[in-house]
């Protein structure tokens, strides 16, 4: 058994102290030395705000890109490179606003890797916007009237679009989290996992206390997790109840699965041969 | 004289006029002709105004003749656009069952032919065997182009078209036409082929592994060209959501061991300009390939131009060391696109190759051999390469601003990349000593990029008056110039490949010689004529300058660089 220590990085930390952003990134280090895993061997690829930071927090291999970029940052990592275990971290303003359109083309494609949003409902690094997943109403001082829009149901929305692998954590729940993460790494196909994450600094709304009071685990509870509609409600579900855990589970063909070749070998695997390419420039 | 002959083929998008211009071009090349293909066409599927053009020659040739001496006609919109350009022994055919429309316009019921053949569809192959009939081709020339056309397709298609060439031949046999000539029967000189796909065949020969895109005029053909070696070589080409995310992708691949490209227009790079300044800081390897058209925004989406040169100079935020390079020929294309993958890995820095729909959608005459390089270098290092991996650091500080670069998850090494300003290891960081070590480090690649870059090709160096310019207009400038020479100006041409890192010493060496220099380019303001002026401060006398979206035909170049001179003189 690979030891959580490993995983251990000497690079300061640079979040507030009690964000949520440290269970998960304990967590985080625990599912993957459940994997067995060594830090050599790991890839995250992030994006950029509280979240996006993760990696450097973290001994692991890293490409910490862009605002919203990193799904097709990880997804050209995973086309050179399909063996590589990749996981994504993104901010729920990276992954649902700047790059909203990535995540949907992200489950259409289905390229192996495990995505965690660390939903906050908020943007902590420009200090305290709404994001897409903050409550109509929610107050911040661009919004002193209160958020205008519905806000966006990463769950459902996931599952609408046909992701095989759809799951809900809490900050708060690491043992839970850590499964899942292990959980979403065996998945062959893009594992989605929506962290409610507490933000201490910048939502005042959505404390620990909040969710203490709301979150429960689906799977203690025996939730069919091939169910598709099963699923879709309990992500649908608003109100007082929280529901946590993995909603729903399905084999899809992954991205290298759907490309002939990808699978058998990756492609920076491939020796480079003269002769094949000349024959093809000859033929032209 | 030798043979140089324009046959001009118009009508409406949707009835086949670019496969008229391919059989034909496919005919002239079987027996060793030379031929420039153009085509134009408006940015719709049916309906319209568009032609091909196609100058045939016994020598190479490198530009568009404004002189038409066959005009085809297949819809009367043509004939009254472009009967005006016939040269004087020209003739032009109309697609019409009504009596002659002037004195060298001979009407041929070419669809109603094309009908009895088999359908109206092959109108195209009608007017090839017309055209092929005038200009004096024996039939079995077409008949060989066709049979390795429609050989595969369904019984009868073969025998359709063949039918229809030869009534397209029988209703023109009476007709005395001048420029026909002997048709030489040599074999074929080098590849017919498309600036795209040169430029395709060019990545696939720098092992590239991985290209994403978003579809965008000009630039999908060369996607297209590469799409054709999924399966039959170590490539997935990928169509992304947007240029964002083919741009990101392409960075994916590179940092994860692959060389990746991707091909977009001006819009679609200003969508990428992010991924460029990722690229930039990052230190990834990256091509990009800007296909110009004219913009800004949609602009015109299947024309040409030269406008984008300084925008890709300076895309993204801040300052980071790239390469931009434009061909200027069919063969410079392929090379190109070699030392773009090479280049932008040996340095760890994109590097743009400018290109526009002129180049991209016309067909012409590679001549020299495609050849596979015996072996590619990455410039990657491993475990193996170092005497502790564990002490890897990405962005280490080295005196010649390279630092070794690994691959994530392949050794010990643990590789950590951050488009955050950063450390040495790769972490955050906003020190004074970081920031300025990496912005140095990066910059000083810059030295050793400079002598990367070849000087520009030149035609008689050492002349009174020199014409200047870059990428595809090279082939039109070279044409003026022999016309120029011809009428007894002491003319020479200078045509730059390679723009940026700027070939400061050589450029100055040229130009510094010369009398006077004219710029000669594809935009309203003499873009790369402002970029000599800054880095050598030689002024060109005058820009002899085309915005309409049209390629440059030679005798327009050389008519206003006479117009300046005999203004000089007189
Ligand atoms: C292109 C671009 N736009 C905007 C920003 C500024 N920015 C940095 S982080 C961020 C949002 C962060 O919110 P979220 O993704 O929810 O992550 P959190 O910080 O809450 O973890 C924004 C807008 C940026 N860095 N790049
Ligand atoms: S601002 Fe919020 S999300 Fe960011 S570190 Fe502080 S508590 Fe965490």
């Amino acid at each position: 058994m690979v030891d959580v220590s490993a995983f251990h990085c000497d690079y300061e930390n640079k979040w507030c102290p009690g964000c949520g952003n440290f269970p998960i990134l304990e967590a985080l280090k625990q599912g993957l030395a459940d994997q067995g895993l060594v830090p050599e061997d790991v890839l995250m690829i992030s994006g950029i705000g509280q979240a996006g930071k993760t990696p450097h927090f973290l001994r692991c291999n890293f490409f910490h890109g862009l605002h919203g970029r990193a799904l097709p940052l990880a997804t050209g990592a995973y086309v050179a490179n399909c063996e590589l275990p990749i996981l994504v971290s993104m901010g729920d303003g990276d992954c649902y606003g700047e790059g909203g359109n990535h995540f949907l083309a992200a489950i259409r494609r289905n390229p192996d890797m495990t995505l965690l949003i660390h939903d906050n409902r908020v943007y902590g690094l420009t200090k305290g916007q709404a994001s897409p997943t903050s409550e109509r109403g929610f107050v911040t001082k661009i919004q002193p009237k209160g958020v205008r829009s519905d806000p966006f149901n990463p769950a459902a929305l996931a599952l609408s679009q046909g992701a095989g692998f759809v799951a809900r954590a809490y900050c708060g729940h690491k043992e839970q989290l850590a499964g899942l993460i292990g959980q979403a790494m065996d998945y062959r196909g893009l594992s989605v996992i929506d962290i409610m994450q507490v933000c201490v600094s910048f939502n005042t709304v959505n404390t620990y206390d909040w969710y203490k009071k709301r979150v429960y685990d689906i799977n203690e509870q025996g939730h069919d997790t091939d169910d598709w509609n099963a699923a879709m409600d309990l992500a649908m579900a608003g109100g007082d109840r929280m529901a946590t855990g993995l909603f729903y589970k399905k084999n899809r063909a992954s991205f290298a699965d759907r490309v002939p070749g990808l699978a058998d070998s990756p492609l920076a695997a491939r020796r480079y041969d003269p002769a094949q390419v000349q024959a093809l420039l000859d033929q032209a | 004289m030798g043979i140089d002959v324009t046959v001009k083929v118009g009508g409406e998008a949707g009835q086949g006029i670019q496969t008229v211009g391919d059989l034909l071009a496919h005919v002239c090349h079987g027996c060793g002709l030379y031929v420039l293909g153009v085509n134009d066409f408006e940015s719709r599927i049916r309906g319209g105004h568009s032609f091909l053009q196609l100058r045939i020659s016994d020598r190479p040739v490198t530009a568009p003749d404004h002189r038409v001496h066959l005009l085809v006609a297949l819809s009367p919109r043509t004939l009254d656009m472009h009967l005006s350009e016939l040269a004087e022994d020209g003739l032009a055919i109309f697609d019409s069952q009504e009596a002659d429309a002037g004195s060298n316009v001979v009407s041929i019921a070419v669809t109603d032919m094309a009908r009895k053949a088999g359908g109206a569809i092959m109108a195209n192959t009608v007017a090839a065997g017309a055209c092929l009939a005038l200009l004096g081709a024996p039939d079995s020339l077409l008949e060989r182009v066709l049979k390795k056309q429609f050989q595969a397709k369904k019984a009868g298609v073969l025998e359709n078209n063949l039918n229809a060439a030869q009534t397209g031949a029988q209703a023109v046999a009476e007709i005395d036409f001048a420029p026909a000539f002997a048709w030489p029967e040599k074999k074929p000189a080098g590849k017919l082929l498309s600036g795209a796909q040169i430029l395709a065949l060019g990545a696939l020969a720098s092992d590239c592994r991985f290209a994403a895109f978003y579809p965008m005029s000009p630039a999908t053909g060369i996607m297209a060209g590469l799409t054709g070696f999924e399966g039959r070589a170590p490539l997935v080409v990928e169509q992304a959501e947007d240029e964002i995310a083919a741009a990101n992708m392409v960075i994916g691949a590179s940092f994860a061991g692959v060389r990746s490209m991707t091909a977009t227009s001006g819009g679609g790079f200003a969508l990428m300009t992010e991924g460029l300044g990722l690229a930039g800081i990052t230190e990834t390897p990256m091509v990009i390939v800007n296909s110009q058209r004219p913009g800004p925004a949609t602009g015109l989406p299947t024309r040409t131009a030269q406008a984008d040169l300084r925008f890709v100079l300076h895309a993204a935020q801040d300052e980071f060391p790239r390469f931009v390079l434009a061909p200027t020929s069919l063969d410079d294309g392929f090379e190109t696109m070699g030392r773009a993958f090479a280049l932008a890995d040996k340095y760890q820095v994109p590097a743009v190759v400018l290109t526009d729909q002129y180049f991209n959608d016309s067909v012409n005459i590679a001549q020299k051999p495609l050849n596979a390089p015996e072996s590619i270098d990455c410039h990657i290092v491993t475990d193996a390469d170092m005497d502790d991996p564990k002490a890897y650091r990405r962005y280490e500080i080295t005196d010649s601003g390279i630092s070794p670069r690994a691959l994530p998850c392949a050794g010990q090494a643990l590789v950590m990349v951050s488009g955050n300003e950063h450390q040495q290891d790769g972490h955050i960081s906003e020190t004074i000593p970081d920031r300025i070590g990496q912005v140095d480090k990066r910059f000083r690649k810059l030295a050793a990029m400079e002598g990367e870059m070849r000087p520009p090709r030149t035609d008689y160096p050492d002349s009174r008056v020199l014409l200047v310019g870059w990428g595809s207009a090279a082939g039109a400038i070279g044409e003026s110039v022999e016309m120029l020479r011809a009428e007894g100006m002491d003319a020479g041409g200078v045509y730059f490949t390679d723009i940026w890192p700027f070939p400061q010493q050589a450029a100055e060496e040229i130009l510094g010689r010369c009398e006077r220099f004219y710029m000669v380019e594809q935009n309203v303001s003499a873009q790369l004529g402002g970029l000599i002026r800054e880095k050598t401060g030689l002024k060109c006398y005058q820009a002899v300058l085309k915005y309409d979206g049209r390629p440059f035909f030679p005798f327009e170049i050389a008519r206003r660089v006479k117009a300046a001179e005999e203004a000089i003189d007189g």
